[in-house]
């Protein structure tokens, strides 16, 4: 192992450690058993195949968005906007479904992903965009957006397409679905874990294969170390830019494949229930590595889904403390271990 | 046409001027962070933080005042949390301000459900008291009728004479502007950008106390993005504290026009409008409408 990889694994196990010591005084603070929590959200997840599939499930849009997240930050952009990215394509995607409804399901599929893929892809172009052409930070355009898009979403939506007095577009037909894991898998019965993880996985592959072991991910790590010197050694430094933003951005559209043809067959106004900030945790708990965000994307979805769970004992709103506190704890810890070592002239 | 007509009266102006209250304070909370080097996106997560424990404070001691003064108190407590991570450890800004955001929702959200045992909105508690010495007068007292609105508009003038005719001003930007040379001068630098980020914490919790003040309650979501449209207003405003005050006014008009619309009930899309101002902050920051330059060492750790 690396000296670095090292330090990656003692920095994410402290953290971890940490937001447990940090949760636990929580539950004591507001007079609760915190090992009955534990206990019930482990069996909970763990013990019935329901519970691993639905786990699975949650983490599977966390996995897609966590990757394109990752491919932006590797590049040093700060995409904030991942939120309005994955609606934006998610609701074409939905939009055209229902329009082709009568191809033949692969075909369907095919143009959705595609058609998703762009859509995403160019409003992720555009913050890009006035990044290398105005050198305006894609932070607050990401973010401006994000309320764009999803204003824009929601006109189209109660104007246009929506099933009348709902915020959801019409229901596709039941053939035009992705098959559940548990047609082949009799293990996960009765949860709504769907094809779209093995795409997850797939697509967690390929990053990592794309950011690791290719050319092109080599100089977008380039720019993210140092977009100078990257540009002194001939790195078309703002291409790479547009294009790792594009990829990165198009990717978190398929959140919208799990949602859609893997779950309720319609787009709905709040599906995506902040995973594209959520996917920040988890690409930053997981050190920008697609094949780690695979995991830490996990952990997510056991605190999602494990909190319903204790929701008779503890409102299942701590798990969203706990996630905030693995954020700011993984960013902490990191820095001082970091520090650590180099004092140490280890690294 | 009853739009228009409503849209060109003294109550619609009167409307706007106090709905600009929670930007002006927002803006300027951001802004003496970036004028300190430090950007704060979570300006959205500290209005939360104080809205809700203005309103929790409020309701459990049966006494605003002290909510008022806990709520400040905790939001300076989560600016300093802010000002470790980002000006001790010199942790990425960005990415601690997304922290803050969802830690910040994650606490309201739980705490409402644990002690109010809703997860839509507390109970309904009297808000902060009236400024009442103008209310006789027709306009001008519907305008300044509370204490932070009068402050607000007051922040004005304070804000720009503390950033550019103080000692403290001077180093405070010194810090944004060039923390080597500012150092090597003697000035603490790190210290400036904590206090830049504390007044940042006390500011935006006014914003936040004044939206629970006024609605009398705490509900889960209730800042809407004005933390964001801040910032926005901060930008257009090219951390000028005057032309932030027209940025805001400019905002505060589009939420203005968006009640208005929803009270008159006419069919224009009022999502387009909600956009408005994100989609303004967009075009001036392509350059439409000027350039803007922040702070030259805004954003890097020092």
């Amino acid at each position: 192992m690396s000296r670095k990889a090292k330090i990656n694994l003692i920095s994410i196990s402290l953290s971890l450690a940490a937001t447990l010591i940090i949760i636990t005084l929580l539950l004591l603070l507001i007079n609760k058993n915190p090992i009955e929590i534990f206990s019930i959200i482990f069996s909970e997840v763990f013990a019935s195949g329901y519970g691993i599939g639905q786990t699975l499930f949650k983490a599977t849009p966390l996995i897609i968005c966590g990757c394109g997240l990752a491919i932006c930050f590797h590049a040093s952009l700060f995409n904030i906007g991942a939120e309005g990215q994955l609606n934006a394509g998610s609701f074409v995607i939905a939009i055209i479904a229902l329009q082709i409804q009568d191809l033949p399901f692969p075909l369907i599929l095919l143009i959705c992903i595609v058609c998703g893929f762009v859509i995403s892809g160019v409003f992720g172009l555009i913050p890009a965009y006035i990044k290398v052409k105005k050198d305006v930070s894609e932070v607050i355009t990401t973010i401006m957006l994000n309320f764009i898009i999803l204003a824009l979403i929601n006109y189209f939506l109660v104007d246009f397409f929506a099933v009348k007095s709902t915020m959801r577009t019409q229901e596709l037909n039941d053939n035009n679905m992705l098959f559940k894991l548990s047609e082949f898998i009799p293990f996960f019965k009765g949860s709504s874990l769907n094809a779209s993880f093995i795409l997850a996985i797939i697509i967690s592959v390929i990053s990592y294969v794309f950011i690791y072991k290719t050319k092109f991910g080599y100089r977008i790590r380039a720019i993210g170390f140092n977009e100078t010197a990257s540009k002194y050694i001939g790195l078309k430094t703002n291409k790479i830019i547009l294009i790792s933003f594009f990829t990165g951005a198009g990717i978190t559209s398929l959140v919208g494949i799990n949602f859609i043809f893997g779950y309720k067959g319609f787009y709905e106004a709040g599906f995506s229930n902040n995973i594209g900030f959520t996917a920040i945790a988890v690409a930053l708990l997981a050190k920008n590595n697609p094949l780690g965000i695979i995991f830490s994307a996990l952990l997510f979805a056991i605190l999602d889904y494990g909190g319903l769970s204790i929701n008779q004992l503890v409102p299942k709103e701590i798990m969203l403390v706990v996630q905030g506190i693995i954020i700011l704890s993984i960013l902490s810890i990191d820095k001082l271990v970091t520090q650590y070592f180099e004092r140490r002239g280890a690294v | 046409m009853e739009i228009i007509t409503a849209i060109l009266s003294l109550s619609f102006l009167a409307q706007m001027l106090r709905l600009m209250t929670p930007f002006y304070l927002g803006a300027s909370a951001a802004n003496f962070s970036e004028r300190g080097g430090v950007i704060n996106i979570s300006i959205e997560g500290f209005m939360n933080l104080s809205a809700f424990s203005f309103a929790l404070f409020s309701i459990i001691t049966h006494n605003v005042t002290a909510g008022f003064f806990i709520s400040i108190l905790i939001n300076i407590i989560f600016s300093i949390l802010f000002a470790f991570f980002t000006v001790k450890l010199k942790i990425n800004q960005i990415v601690t301000g997304v922290g803050f955001n969802l830690l910040i929702a994650g606490i309201t959200k739980f705490l409402l459900v644990l002690i109010f045992n809703s997860s839509s909105n507390t109970e309904r508690f009297e808000g902060l008291p009236d400024f009442t010495l103008l209310q006789s007068i027709p306009f001008v007292g519907s305008i300044f009728s509370d204490y932070i609105t009068i402050f607000c508009f007051a922040l004005i003038f304070i804000s720009g004479f503390i950033l550019f005719r103080t000692k403290f001003g001077l180093r405070l930007r010194s810090a944004g502007e060039n923390p080597g040379a500012a150092e090597s001068l003697g000035i603490k630098v790190r210290l400036y950008k904590l206090y830049g980020i504390m007044i940042s914490g006390f500011l935006s919790a006014l914003a936040g106390i004044w939206l629970a003040s006024n609605q009398n309650s705490y509900s889960d979501g209730m800042i809407a993005g004005r933390g964001y449209i801040a910032l926005a207003a901060m930008i257009i405003g090219k951390w000028k504290p005057v032309n932030i005050f027209f940025a805001c006014l400019l905002f505060s008009a589009f939420e203005a026009l968006e009640i208005t619309l929803q009270i008159s009930g006419t069919d224009l899309p009022s999502q387009l409008i909600q956009m408005l101002p994100y989609l303004i902050t967009v075009l001036v920051l392509i350059g439409f409408i000027g350039k803007t330059k922040p702070p030259a060492a805004d954003g890097i750790p020092y």
